[in-house]
């Protein structure tokens, strides 16, 4: 019985650094667009970053034991997510009419059905112990983000601000990352 | 469970890389399956027995003894 050492084609480095870096570009536009900096810089320096991360991973691939290629899915889905969202954010800045933001609203979820699909095709990939981890972290995720969102919507009456969206995002990865960590912790 | 894994792997020569690869698993598994972390499903549990040549029952035993009515 052997098993070869970790070693990346060259083939598959070059697919790595240019969709890592089309995704750093795609979240550099989108993050310069927010917070209203040079457009070019923010493609610029998203490219190079997300270059550079695609070449650390080719060159020191991840212990993981699914392919690269379903983590250049999610990628390729995340960056269809961001530049929707860019063309949203872009669209509503424009003089359009309320029928025409309703359908720009249908941008985004567009890439969000992209990338459940793909996520759901790399955890499909997951052998039974590594899909029990992920089931046991969506779990806390779900549970972590009803707690504090709702928590926190109890006390929207003494005036804080209200809950967004964005926020509920957030709270979510956050606590996803917690029960990861820790199912991953139980099962070390 | 208690799980003679180890021993089987180390009567081997064997990795656990090199079993996980053979049971299609992660590393991870074969690891949390030795240490008791995790008890294998029933198709992983054939799939071991059939590596390593003998019954289910060879390679996993219960914590403690049935209890008798």
């Amino acid at each position: 019985m052997k098993t070869e050492d970790q070693f990346t084609p060259v083939g598959e480095q070059t697919k790595n650094v240019i969709m890592t870096g089309i995704a750093g570009a795609s979240f550099g536009l989108t993050y310069a667009y927010g917070f209203e900096f040079s457009l070019a810089i923010g493609l610029a320096v998203g490219a190079l970053f997300g270059a550079a991360i695609g070449f650390r991973i080719s060159r020191k691939p991840l212990k993981m034991r699914y392919p690269m290629a379903l983590l250049r899915r999610i990628l390729m889905a995340a960056t269809l997510l961001l530049l929707t969202s860019f063309g949203y954010s872009y669209l509503l800045d424009q003089q359009i009419s309320q029928a025409q933001m309703r359908w720009a609203a249908v941008l985004p979820l567009l890439g969000w059905t992209l990338l459940i699909i793909s996520i759901g095709i790399a955890i499909a990939s997951l052998d039974e112990l590594q899909r029990r981890i992920q089931t046991e972290a969506i779990a806390i995720g779900f549970a972590g983000t009803a707690i504090l969102v709702g928590g926190y919507a109890l006390f929207q009456f003494t005036g804080l601000a209200e809950v967004n969206v964005g926020i509920v995002i957030l709270v979510m990865s956050f606590t996803w990352l917690v029960g990861k960590l820790w199912t991953l912790w139980r099962y070390r | 469970m208690k799980s003679r894994l180890k021993v089987l792997r180390a009567e081997r020569d064997w990795s656990q890389a090199q079993l996980a690869d053979a049971l299609d698993v992660s590393r991870q598994t074969v690891n949390a399956i030795e240490t008791g972390k995790y008890d294998p499903s029933l198709p992983l549990a054939f799939k071991l027995a059939k590596l390593f040549d003998c019954s289910i029952e060879d390679i996993f035993t219960p914590d403690q003894p049935e209890e008798k009515k």
